[in-house]
Parts: structure tokens; C-alpha cells; sequence
């Protein structure tokens, strides 16, 4: 595979993220409504911890370690979560609606794509949790285009992003065994296999992505990884703020994490204890490496300069000030363009 | 093996396995064999496949007739259930192809060779079309028609029927196998269980090299 000309990338501040799932509505209404996308959720958000989408997918393998390609499961279509069809007739048209309550059809579902919603862990009072929103990582090093036989997945010379071929792909699935995300759907109806297109078509005119558009939360940040002009190469290079996820799968993800501070822990006496992290030091370190505690320690210290008057570029950053800052000169406006579906 | 002569008919009637044409038609035993692991094209593949079972077919009968328009290839093999659509993502399905060389010289155990094709007809149970295939090389086949082959399988009693057929002659500049009466080719079959996850180059398949297939000529009094 040839090393891409620039590569496109996205940072999300996962100290900002509410959890609100317009990202995910947002990929969902532009990207996946057609047959057999039913229970494809392209972007997803999780509580952390948690067993994510689809369930328990950090334990399924693929990837690599030391270079070397390790064996992944496929998830299954209930892993990710059904799609499920309401008895939406029956309360809102049947005449029942004072003896029948909304409810899923057929069986009833054991697991979902947001079973575990605001779970967490921890006891009260020092429970806690935090969003993750995931999307294909558009990895430098994708095991997925690795995996294929078919070539049938590009990495874009021009801009990185990653695409399955649709007419090359003959649905064998060995890229949804090997990324170690699990960020790749089957369509059934289709019978390839589908994911994130990082929104390419928008991109290419200079729009950033839905999922970063819409989010009301100032959370996601867009950009080329050398734009030395941009939020990218600041939060990740310059300032070294922003991580990316599951380091150690070994496929260097393009996705990268503003790791999330928390409240400080209460004592067995109901007092402040800022010893210890209300969110264990070992389970971020799991989640993005050990070069999470910098970065904490980091968001810390400049935290307190902003209190204590002084400027802080890498806070003036993540608070957003200017919401078109945040896409890395990908801020035009989509309503301005027409869009034709090919 | 003898691709026997039978008069002419309709496409159509090949095309059922149970059809008189195929009870002139002799069969053979080929003993089928799994691809290499090293051979596999990704080191993903190789690694989720080291040390398990790959071909999990060990045998086809296989016949093949020609009325001196058509030839028609009958596959028949023990398959657990006769599943078409997988269900699930980790469920696959079953299929089969006859290949045949495009040109004298292609190796079958490459999938043909840059400049040397070989002329897949690609037969899938979740699939109403078979496929026209060449391929130049592992990882290079691409599907080039997928109305000029026709397969149908019929899965029966633990057993699966597939007949995939096409026209002798074609009329097209892709690099495919051109049949004619009279003549010696090769081919070799491969088979896929898709219950046993096997799918694109794992699969059990009839060996390196090409089997003989000799078609008959056509009779003089029909001419």
C-alpha cells in the first residue's frame, strides 16, 4: 500500500461529548437507510465503560500485534443490534393505546447498539461514567484493506480516507474479522460489506462531515494531520492533547481522543478527595495507553492557567470559541451546494 | 473425462440435475483437496486459518455433456444442510466452479498467470446468476458476464446438485475459455462449504494441475 499524499483526521473531546446521539442520527438519516443498512450505525456513541457496539467488541480480536496479523471474530448481526420494528400501528392506530405500551415486535431483545447506556461503574457517590463516539478510524495502517484478497478496499492517495470497492467486494468479510474496531457492517441485502466513508462526497466539496456538523456539543474537529493551520495537527502533534484509541491494535487510527477528566472522588466521609481520580488511571490507560496520564496531567495544568488569568491555546482550542475553526477549513455551508444521489 | 455428446436441446433442460441428458453422461470421482494455507493471499487469512481443516470436501462426482452448442458441467457433493442465505454475519454459503484454461500454458494453481487467464464459471447458492470469471493471477478475478453462465443447485437429501453451463462459443474479446466439439481441454472444480466458513480462496478444489476433458466429437449424422 502506498503511503497517502495527506491524511484526513478527526479529534473528538470526549470531555464534551453528552452523549446525545445527533452524530449518530446525523450519519444514520444521510448514509445508512437503505435495505439491508437496517442496523448499521456507521457512528455510534457508548458509555464507557461498557461493552460497546457491537457488544464486547474490544475482546474479538484482529488487528495487529508486533506487525503481525492476529485472528478476529465476526460479530453477529445481534452483537451489533437489530434493528427492531415497533408496535407502532397497534398504540398509535389500533384503538389500544390506553392497554398496550410501545414495544419492541417479535422477541423480546436481550441486547441492543446502546444496551448499556449511562451504566458506568463504580459505586455512589464515586460512580462514573463517559461517552465514546466511534466511527471507522480510516487507519494508516487498515488491517481491513490488508485482510481483503479482493483489493477490493482503497486508502485515498489524496486524503486517506478509506472505501470498499462495492463492485469488488464479493461479501467474504475477512476485513470485518480483522479490524480490530469492529467498525465494519455486512448488508445482507447487498451482500458486501459496508462502513464509515468518512463522508468523502461532502468532503470533496468542502464540507465536513455530518457527524461533526451537527454535533451540538463542539465536540469534533476535523482536518488534514500536517495542516499546521488547523485543529489537527495542533491538539495532535503540537500539543500532544488528543490519543488515539486501543493504540496496541497496531493499525495507527486517524481518529484521535481528548481523554475525559472527571469529578474528583469523595472520601468515606463525604469530603473531597483529589488524591485519586474519580475515573481509575488504569482504565483510561486500557482505553488509549499510558500516554494518557501526560495528557491529563497536561489538560490540568493548563486548566489552571486559564484560572489563574493567564492564556492557555490548547483551552481556547477545545472550548471552540469559533465553531468553524473547529473543520480545518471544511466549513462550508452543505445547504449552499445541490446534491445529486448517483 | 468425456464431455459426452447428446442432442441438441434447451438450454433450459441442462439445467436440471435430474434431466435424462444426465444419465448418459459418466461420472467421475475427483478427489478434492484444500488450498494451501500459504497460498492464501493475506497474512490475515493465513493467520485466522493456520492449523484448521481447509476443505472440507473431499469429494465431487462430476459429469459433463454438450450437444454441440452448450456444455453443461453436473457437480454433485455431500454438504451438511443446503443452506442459501446466510442469515448472520459469521454464516456463509455454499457454492462451486468449474475453471478451465483461457489459454494453452495457464496454471490452475495460481488462477492463471498475468497474460495466461483462466475462465471460471462461478455457481453460489445464495445467488440465481452464476458468474463469468476470469482471473490472471490469485486475487485477480473479476467477474466479466453474469448472464453467459447459468448454474442451478439443488440441495436433496444431504446432497448437493449443481449444473453450471454455457455456450461453447462466445463472442467477446475477454480472455475466456472458447470450447469446441472434437477438442481436449482442462478443467478442475472447486467447492466451498460455506458452514465451515469457507468462502474466496478457501476451498476444496480438484488439485494443482488440470484435469483432462475430452468433448466429444459431433456425430457425423447429425451434422
Amino acid at each position: 500500500m502506498e503511503k497517502p499524499d495527506r491524511q484526513l483526521a478527526m479529534v473528538m473531546d470526549l470531555n464534551k461529548c453528552i452523549g446525545c446521539q445527533t452524530c449518530t442520527i446525523a450519519c444514520k438519516r444521510l448514509w445508512t437507510r437503505d435495505e439491508g443498512m437496517e442496523y448499521m450505525w456507521w457512528n455510534s456513541v457508548n458509555t464507557q465503560p461498557g461493552r460497546g457496539t457491537p457488544r464486547d467488541w474490544e475482546e474479538m480480536g484482529g488487528g495487529f500485534r508486533d506487525g503481525t496479523a492476529v485472528p478476529g471474530k465476526l460479530p453477529t448481526r445481534k452483537d451489533f443490534g437489530e434493528a427492531w420494528e415497533f408496535n407502532h400501528e397497534e398504540v398509535f392506530f389500533g384503538g389500544k393505546g390506553d392497554k398496550v405500551h410501545l414495544k419492541v415486535k417479535g422477541e423480546e431483545p436481550d441486547w441492543g447498539p446502546n444496551w448499556d447506556e449511562d451504566q458506568g461503574a463504580g459505586e455512589y457517590p464515586n460512580a462514573y461514567y463517559f461517552y465514546l463516539p466511534r466511527i471507522c478510524n480510516h487507519c494508516t495502517h487498515p488491517a481491513c484493506l490488508e485482510a481483503c484478497p479482493r483489493k477490493a478496499i482503497v486508502k485515498r492517495e489524496e486524503d486517506g480516507i478509506v472505501l470498499i470497492d462495492e463492485d469488488r467486494c464479493r461479501g467474504y468479510r475477512f476485513c470485518m474479522e480483522a479490524c480490530p474496531y469492529k467498525k465494519i457492517y455486512f448488508n445482507h441485502a447487498e451482500k458486501v460489506s459496508q462502513k464509515c466513508i468518512f463522508c468523502f462526497p461532502r468532503i470533496e466539496q468542502g464540507v465536513a462531515n455530518a457527524c461533526a456538523r451537527q454535533c451540538p456539543g463542539r465536540v469534533r474537529f476535523l482536518g488534514y494531520r500536517d495542516d499546521e493551520e488547523g485543529p489537527i495537527w495542533k491538539l495532535v502533534d503540537k500539543w500532544k492533547a488528543a490519543l488515539p484509541l486501543h493504540p496496541e491494535y497496531g493499525t495507527d487510527p486517524n481518529v484521535f481522543y481528548v481523554p475525559p477528566l472527571a469529578p474528583p472522588r469523595f472520601d468515606e466521609n463525604g469530603d473531597v478527595d483529589e488524591s485519586k481520580p474519580r475515573i481509575p488511571d488504569e482504565y483510561l490507560v486500557s482505553l488509549f495507553g499510558p500516554k494518557v496520564l501526560d495528557v491529563l496531567a497536561l489538560m490540568k495544568s493548563e486548566m489552571a492557567k486559564t484560572r489563574a488569568g493567564e492564556k492557555s491555546e490548547l483551552m481556547d482550542l477545545l472550548i471552540a470559541y469559533r465553531w468553524k475553526d473547529m473543520f480545518g477549513g471544511f466549513d462550508r455551508d452543505p445547504a449552499t451546494i445541490e446534491w445529486v444521489k448517483s | 473425462m468425456r464431455a459426452h455428446y447428446v442432442p441438441p436441446a434447451q438450454f433450459e433442460t441442462f439445467l436440471d440435475p435430474e434431466a435424462a441428458v444426465w444419465k448418459e453422461a459418466g461420472r467421475e470421482e475427483l478427489k478434492l483437496e484444500g488450498t494451501p494455507l500459504g497460498m492464501q493471499l493475506t497474512a490475515h487469512i493465513r493467520a485466522a486459518w493456520a492449523g484448521r481443516k481447509i476443505g472440507s470436501v473431499a469429494r465431487a462426482s462430476v459429469a459433463a455433456v454438450h450437444d454441440g452448442q452448450v456444455l453443461a458441467f453436473r457437480l454433485e457433493w455431500s454438504a451438511a444442510n443446503g443452506g442459501r442465505e446466510p442469515a448472520d454475519n459469521h454464516e456463509f454459503t455454499d457454492g462451486a466452479a468449474v475453471v478451465l484454461p483461457s489459454s494453452a500454458g495457464a496454471p490452475i494453481i495460481t488462477m492463471g498467470a498475468p497474460g495466461m487467464a483462466v475462465n471460471a464459471w462461478y455457481w453460489r447458492a445464495d445467488d440465481e446468476r452464476a458468474r463469468h470469471v476470469v482471473a490472471e493471477g490469485l486475487g485477480s478475478s473479476r467477474t466479466v458476464d453474469v448472464e453467459l453462465v447459468r448454474g442451478r443447485g439443488t440441495w436433496k437429501d444431504g446432497r448437493w446438485c449443481v449444473v453450471i453451463a454455457r455456450a461453447l462459443r462466445v463472442d467477446t474479446q475477454e480472455p475466456i475459455a472458447q470450447l469446441e466439439p472434437g477438442a481436449e481441454t482442462g478443467f478442475g472444480v472447486a467447492v466451498w462449504d460455506g458452514n465451515h466458513g469457507e468462502r474466496a480462496g478457501i476451498k476444496a478444489f480438484s488439485g494443482p494441475l488440470w484435469h483432462e476433458l475430452q468433448l466429444d466429437a459431433v456425430p457425423e449424422t447429425t451434422r
